[in-house]
């Protein structure tokens, strides 16, 4: 018996030998720019385990936090630091994107970096209590035009952040003023859900992997996905907001980018390692157990996608008067 | 209905899985105990390693869910034995375990900690085990007007702590608030406080800010006492190891009291280990504090947020595996693991997974004996950091501060941001400030002013909302209480005897 | 001298709240769902804190002893070090720049040259052991 219980100890406190040595300087090096645990951490993750489950790197990566900003404290790092680190890549999403084009990351903007490209994608969601008046994401723009003071949207960020966008868009889409909203910031999608649920708000703005396990339960109801077509699984039932006639979409992609100086060499190697890693079937595995649907941009294809978007923001957020 | 638990310990008592919930818990221990290194590092460090090992979900989860609550053991023991908090739930630890140590009784305390994690834990489990699904439908009723109330009810309670110098505990709690108000507001997205610099968007890192404001401070005052003769600060010879069981029986009322409010509050989404330790040693303060003596080495003092910090984690498992809803950082990380294993937390869990529902809650029991049975006897050794001398202590503390923030940032600013901070204690300390207010009003200031523009932002500006519900109108009601009673008792029983003349 | 020291913090703290409340001002809200905003807060804390830092210079209460010269020379050493850990830290590694540092330590702490040398030796190969091998941390590596 004593030897048995030993057993896994030994194994595991063997293992973490193995993953836990120090970095060498040839060593692949994702830098997640956000605390342990979070959306960023998921993407180098996503990135490293598939690299290595696939047999795409030998070594373990390794995996660096660098919080701050939505990702600007590394962003600055990178074009400051270490401006051509071939081994290092540093996660990104359409958080990132939309704080490039609002200019909160400082002095760089989005052409500094070289994007390499996205490993998955999730969509944001327009989510009501399955108690709720609405039926469709029709009635609820009813609603909205008739008063929007009446109905409380909540989502997990500030004005400005990826989450409000979700919200300013569907306002938009029904000609309501983003600003005459009724819209609470919560810290993180979690809190802004029990607030859903408890009925302090009546929608919620939240991303569609979030929602799996109140899908089952029953407990909400997806008036909407913010994706270009139906997802499957289970999301088949939900309708898009394109169907309903609304054009409203909104993709949160996770993607990685390399320092401005890096050589094109080195560029061009991620970019063939990621592209092969997207084709594995291992790999699809592995993204859809961090619940993100597949989405594959690479190399100029990613570049032009990522700086079409933080151009496309930038107008957005004139317009709905957040910036001149 | 309890089929769960039943095929819960049929699953955590496999050999396999037991090892892991010991591994887990010693491992939980180490984390928590390196100031900087607390639960949330410790889980997201080893997830990946969990995931690679291949193990089993339930088996996974049983080896993070112990690095949680050993985590919560082992962050008393630098609280008691340096005065610094190994982690946020420990910050109230240090007011009167560290007196305790200076005084000799080093070993009692870390013994009656253990205890009292034992006994916080055990309540909170139990409660975990019973009334899960009906608590998670009382923590939802939670709203930002609620949260706003509980954050008054709890600067209320902190009236308390006003001691002998109350004009400098107030500064230090609005100090610590405004230290909080630095970042990325999270209402507006305008920036506050951060003067042009990315390092400063999400605000003054907690961790950070305890190392700071604790262990290098610390360092600072133990040149000073290593260079005065004129003080003796040399600690009396350590005695008893082991804690008796008389001291622990006088205890007894405020681990069970601070185990339900521990609990109560880790069950809430949003509010953690740290607000539990707080309100417990308040509370416990105004209750049964009659002579005054929490803060100086009161084994009650020790004893209340010790058991409310392990009852507020294993509280946070509620939201977790009922709703599908982390109630913390801690909870959202282990979340995730279980994601990644295609398990969705939530409503179905215990009818979809009871194996890995089951064994969690199983585990948690197993993992509180283990870790009682680990912490015990240990006492006597722990105690012994205490002997070393400063030559070696001091070096060692440094390096574990530089480590912790290090990891956890990867940039050089938050090293000097942590000096900085550090300077700032020592000033504070050497000007006669007590460093729990500064932690708290950081720690609570933040939650009161989100949850108040929250709510206004629901009502879209009607104060009503405040105290329209049951709930925060008992809060106010508390509140108002704390504040009013101690001022008027004294009077009405003064008047008493007069009119009676 | 401990009044005055009071009457000093005191001061600074009228000096921070001030300032606190004109950098609250300055801040520019494109737009706000809540009628509180993000300066009402600051601006209530710096009034507050005005107020009692007002009663801090009226009525300074005790403090304890402040280092005499020489103690306060040493303290900016322990300082000094601690920033120069900080800057060699990433450069030199974790290896190197700790066994400096925490021999440099000891010595300020009145260990003799030979304890300290081995403290910093010791302290910094076990601290390596114990993060990467033990713990799975990733400290930065030697320079080369």
């Amino acid at each position: 018996m004593k030897n048995i219980t030993a057993l896994p100890a030994a194994l595991l406190l063997g293992a973490s030998l193995s993953v836990g040595t120090a970095q060498a300087a040839d060593e692949a090096e994702c830098i997640a720019p956000a605390k342990p645990g979070g959306g960023y951490d998921l993407t180098c993750r996503l990135a490293a385990n598939g690299l290595l489950e696939t047999g795409l790197i030998e070594d373990p990566m390794l995996v660096t936090y660098m919080p701050g900003g939505i990702g600007a404290v590394a962003y600055n790092h990178v074009n400051g630091v270490r401006t051509d680190d071939p081994n290092l890549i540093v996660a990104a999403s359409t958080g990132a994107a939309v704080n490039l084009a609002l200019g909160k990351f400082g002095q760089y903007d989005a052409s500094e970096v070289r994007w390499v490209g996205a490993l998955g994608v999730d969509y944001g969601a327009i989510v009501v209590k399955a108690d709720a008046p609405w039926q469709t994401l029709d009635e609820l723009m009813t609603a909205l035009q008739e008063d929007p003071t009446q109905v409380a949207f909540g989502a997990g960020g500030s004005v400005g952040s990826q989450d409000w966008m979700k919200a300013a868009l569907t306002a938009k889409a029904a000609d309501v003023d983003p600003r005459s909203l009724r819209y609470v910031a919560f810290e993180g999608g979690g809190e802004a859900l029990a607030a859903l649920l408890g009925n302090h708000i009546q929608v919620f703005s939240g991303d569609l992997s979030e929602l799996k396990s109140q899908l089952e339960s029953g407990d909400i109801r997806v008036l909407a996905a913010l994706s270009e077509e139906r997802m499957g699984g289970p999301y088949a039932e939900i309708p898009t907001a394109a169907e309903q006639g609304y054009d409203v979409q909104w993709p949160i992609w996770r993607g990685y980018y390399m320092g401005p100086e890096v050589s094109d060499e080195a560029y061009q190697a991620w970019v063939e390692r990621l592209e092969n890693l997207a084709g594995n079937e291992t790999f699809a595995e592995l993204r859809e157990a961090r619940g993100l649907f597949p989405m594959a941009r690479f190399g100029d294809d990613f570049d032009g996608y990522v700086k079409d978007q933080v151009a496309d923001f930038k107008e957005l957020a004139a317009e709905v008067g957040l910036t001149q | 209905m309890f089929d769960f638990l039943i095929e819960g310990f049929g699953v955590a008592l496999t050999p396999l899985n037991l090892g892991l919930a010991f591994l887990g818990a010693l491992l939980g221990t180490l984390f928590g105990a390196l100031p900087g290194i607390g639960p949330i590092n410790g889980i997201a460090i080893l997830m990946p390693l969990a995931y690679t090992l291949g193990l089993p979900a339930e088996s996974a989860l049983i080896l993070l869910a112990g690095i949680y609550t050993g985590a919560e053991y082992g962050g008393r023991m630098s609280s008691i034995l340096l005065n610094v908090p190994g982690d946020a739930g420990a910050v109230m630890t240090t007011l009167d375990g560290h007196p305790l140590a200076k005084r000799g009784l080093a070993g009692p305390a870390l013994g009656l900690s253990a205890v009292a994690s034992f006994v916080g834990a055990t309540i909170a489990i139990i409660g975990l085990t019973l009334f899960a699904p009906l608590l998670a439908r009382v923590a939802v009723m939670f709203g930002p007007a609620e949260f706003f109330a509980l954050m008054v009810f709890a600067f209320s309670s902190m009236s308390v702590m006003m001691g002998k110098d109350p004009i400098k505990t107030a500064i230090g709690a609005v100090l610590g608030v405004l230290i909080g108000t630095v970042g990325v507001d999270s209402g507006t997205g305008v920036m506050r406080y951060t003067f042009g610099m990315p390092e400063l968007y999400d605000g003054i890192d907690f961790v950070v800010m305890i190392i700071g404001l604790f262990a290098i401070s610390e360092i600072l005052l133990m040149l000073e006492h290593a260079h005065r003769d004129d003080v003796d600060d040399k600690l009396p010879p350590l005695g008893r190891v082991f804690v008796s069981l008389k001291e622990v029986m006088a205890c007894k009322g405020t681990m069970l009291r601070s185990g339900v409010l521990g609990f109560i509050i880790g069950v809430l989404p949003g509010t953690g280990a740290s607000v539990a330790g707080a309100v417990s040693y308040t509370t416990e303060k105004r209750l049964v504090d009659k002579d005054n003596t929490f803060g100086t080495g009161d084994m009650r003092g020790l004893a209340a947020p010790e058991a409310a910090n392990n009852a507020s984690a294993a509280g946070s498992f509620v939201p977790m595996l009922t709703l599908g809803i982390p109630g913390s950082g801690t909870t959202a990380v282990l979340l995730g693991a279980l994601m990644l294993y295609n398990i969705t937390p939530g409503p179905m869990m215990f009818t979809d997974n009871p194996e890995v529902a089951g064994g969690l809650i199983a585990s948690l029991y197993i993992g509180n004996l283990v870790l009682l049975a680990l912490n015990l006897p240990l006492a006597g050794v722990f105690a012994k950091v205490l002997t070393i001398p400063r030559w070696v202590l001091v070096p060692a503390i440094a390096v574990l501060s530089f480590v912790g923030v290090y990891q956890l940032h990867s940039d050089l600013t938050a090293i000097y941001l942590m000096l900085i901070i550090g300077v700032f204690g020592y000033l504070l300390r050497k000007l006669g400030f007590s460093l729990a207010p500064v932690i708290l009003g950081y720690v609570l200031g933040g939650l009161m002013e989100e949850n108040l523009r929250r709510a206004l932002a629901i009502s879209g500006g009607d104060t009503g909302i405040l105290w329209q519900s049951g709930i925060s109108l008992s809060l106010w009601i508390a509140a108002s209480a704390l504040l009013v009673l101690p001022w008027l008792v004294p009077k009405l029983l003064k008047q008493r005897p007069s009119s009676q003349a | 001298m401990s009044i005055a020291a009071d009457r000093c913090l005191g001061i600074a703290l009228m000096g921070l709240a001030a300032f606190t409340a004109v950098n609250a001002l300055s801040l520019e809200v494109p737009f706000s769902y809540d009628p509180v905003g993000p300066k009402a807060f600051p601006l209530g804390l710096s009034i507050l804190l005005g107020l009692l830092s007002l009663v801090l210079v009226i009525r300074p209460g005790e403090n304890g002893h402040w280092p005499d010269k020489r103690l306060g020379l040493r303290l900016l050493g322990v300082l000094v070090l601690l920033l120069v850990y900080a800057v060699l830290f990433p450069r030199l590694g974790f290896l190197l720049s700790s066994m400096l540092v925490i021999a440099a330590l000891a010595w300020l702490f009145e260990a003799s040259p030979l304890k300290a040398v081995a403290t910093g030796v010791l302290m910094a190969l076990g601290g390596q052991w114990l993060f990467t091998h033990g713990l799975g941390i990733g400290l930065p590596g030697l320079p080369w």
